[in-house]
């Protein structure tokens, strides 16, 4: 077993050059390559898939750094940015290689991964309106819970074998997934999140989202709204089964947390039938022309 | 005199030699500073100006002593850059220059951005030849201390790639460029019957568009000279202009009389646009504005300084 400097190090070269899902790119590729394609096009897809926004995000926020304010809406980063040079930041990310080799074999499939990704992202955002957030909170809700299990990635593509111990574990032992990835590979995605998350400069909340999702009660910090929203959120896609992220056996929601929020279970229910329309949505804009 | 502005190109895109521009000039971007009564050099933007301006200087600095100067490039688009290697200081012993801009998305060093088109393939000389010793840095939003009381402050701005203003504050006066840049628009305007509206992002659209145009207007506010992008009329960037970077006469004019300027200068003159056409444009751009500002106008003409 490579000790815990090792998967760091394994780690951090890997994040600087993170590739995209599969699922997304296609789409990202031909968008960006059509003269026609408008700002709402490229929002939208660049809103599907978590490495992209995580990039966009870094640019705007490392290029302006000099703003008071960490900037999470991608509508204004576009505007900010400019088309090109979004649509160039597009066509220079590299694609998720695929799952042919078994030498690689990856325990995470990237289709379930990133249904998941985005249920929590989408049921974050409809939590935040529920509870009547300022309309302009909304995208980093949306943002937080697409990009809180962001640390699996490269995990489950650089330590695969590991990853794969760590499913089994879990299956196993009935275990969280963070345990279990900590007892295979000395860290988990909380923490691995939590490094890409600075390495691309998204700000204070977003690394306390990826960072505590699972640990609620250590959590001393100010946003406690964001991080209990995507908490809930998370819980929601788990136990309705939408996406796959690995985690069959996560700690149960503590009852505080939708006390806290304000919201029941009976309005989890009422949310599947709002999330679940999304994704079929974003599924099918996906899709590439001709194919 | 605390600022004097001497412009050594003027013309947008492409260099425009010929009959038709003989009295505004044809040379890209290229503008020569001064300070106080040590007549302290800066220069915004190596352009394909910048060669006559080399001349210049080496007839006036260079029996002082070494050339010792600071380019700041407000982008590295090639008109704002393709005079550098004929900047003839660069091949004299002792000339020290720092070169600053900032660098797009791909974060390439400026050394490799600009110095790079000294190669065999593009150039005899290669950078490693240069006499010069010439140090690169990046620049983004920012303030810096220039020293001798010199003040510059850096604003991004709106063009297809990343684009400062500067602005410079010296004994009490204030010197800006606002080029190349165009007003932030919504891009996500739409109307309720178009597919995909949806009414939050045309809102949010809205309100950042306004504001990183107030942000704009702030950094140029009061300046005593504004020299701003007037690539297109009006009507030019409605047919079909837009997105590309530029701005027209008519946005120029009302954001500086908004920020209350002194002195607006009308530059990076579209290429095309003969010296009859421009002074069209300007003589009736005056004379819509006579007597409803305090607003002094002027065209961006090679060879012309202008002091504060």
């Amino acid at each position: 077993m490579k000790d815990k400097d090792q998967v760091l190090a394994v780690i951090k070269t890997y994040i600087s050059k993170m590739p995209s899902l599969p699922v997304a790119w296609s789409k990202i590729q031909e968008i960006s390559r059509n003269p026609k394609a408008t700002p709402a096009d490229l929002n939208q897809v660049i809103s599907l898939d978590p490495v992209l926004m995580g990039r966009v995000m870094k640019l705007i926020n490392s290029a302006y750094y000099g703003l008071n304010n960490q900037i999470t809406s991608l509508v204004r980063a576009i505007i900010m940015l400019g088309i090109n040079t979004i649509k160039n930041l597009a066509l220079s990310t590299a694609v998720l290689g695929g799952l042919s080799n078994k030498a690689n074999f990856q325990a995470l499939n990237n289709e379930g991964f990133w249904r998941h990704s985005l249920c929590v992202g989408v049921a974050a955002k409809q939590i935040a309106i529920k509870r009547r957030k300022d309309p302009k909170q909304l995208e980093e809700y949306f943002v937080s819970g697409l990009l809180h299990d962001i640390g699996k990635i490269p995990l489950n593509n650089k330590l695969s074998a590991e990853y794969v111990q760590a499913l089994s574990l879990t299956d196993k032992e009935h275990l969280p997934l963070y345990l279990t990835e900590e007892r295979a590979m000395e860290v988990n995605h909380c923490e691995v999140g939590r490094l890409i998350v600075k390495n691309w400069n998204l700000g204070p909340a977003m690394e306390d989202v990826v960072f505590f999702h699972h640990f609620l009660d250590a959590y001393p910090g100010d946003n406690r709204d964001v991080l209990l929203t995507v908490a809930a959120a998370n819980y929601f896609a788990n136990s309705y089964q939408i996406g796959f992220s690995g985690d069959r056996f996560p700690a149960p929601l503590a009852p505080s947390v939708l006390e806290e929020l304000n919201i029941t279970r009976d309005y989890l229910d009422e949310l599947e039938s709002k999330v679940s329309p999304e994704i079929e949505k974003a599924k099918i804009f996906l899709q590439v022309s001709g194919s | 005199m605390s600022i004097r502005v001497t412009f050594w190109g003027v013309r947008g895109s492409i260099p425009t030699p010929g009959p038709k521009t003989v009295k505004y000039g044809g040379n890209t971007a290229c503008l020569e500073l001064r300070f106080g009564k040590e007549e302290r050099l800066i220069i915004i933007d190596a352009g394909s100006g910048i060669r006559e301006l080399a001349g210049a200087i080496l007839a006036k600095d260079l029996k002082k002593g070494p050339i010792n100067t600071k380019i700041f490039l407000t982008h590295t688009h090639w008109d704002h850059i393709m005079g550098f290697p004929f900047f003839t200081p660069n091949f004299i012993p002792g000339t020290q220059l720092e070169v600053y801009g900032p660098v797009s998305f791909e974060d390439d060093p400026l050394e490799k951005v600009v110095g790079g088109q000294l190669q065999y393939r593009y150039f005899p000389v290669n950078i490693d030849q240069l006499a010069a010793a010439i140090t690169y840095s990046r620049l983004k939003e920012d303030t810096l201390d220039l020293g001798g009381g010199l003040k510059l402050t850096t604003k991004y701005l709106n063009h297809p790639i990343t684009v400062l203003g500067y602005k410079f504050e010296y004994e009490g006066k204030a010197f800006c460029t606002a080029y190349d840049h165009e007003p932030y628009r919504n891009l996500f305007e739409s109307q309720p019957d178009e597919p995909g509206y949806d009414e939050a992002t045309v809102r949010e659209g809205a309100q950042a568009a306004q504001e990183e145009n107030e942000k704009v207007q702030a950094f140029f506010a009061g300046a005593d000279i504004l020299v701003h992008d007037t690539q297109y009329t009006g009507k030019e960037y409605q047919a079909g202009k837009q997105g590309w970077g530029h701005s027209s006469f008519e946005w120029a004019i009302n954001a500086a009389h908004r920020a209350g300027v002194k002195h607006l200068v009308l530059f990076h003159h579209e290429p095309t646009r003969s010296d009859q056409e421009l002074e069209g444009i300007y003589n009736r751009c005056v004379a819509r504005i006579k007597g409803r500002t305090s607003l002094v106008v002027s065209v961006a003409e090679e060879g012309k300084s202008i002091e504060v």
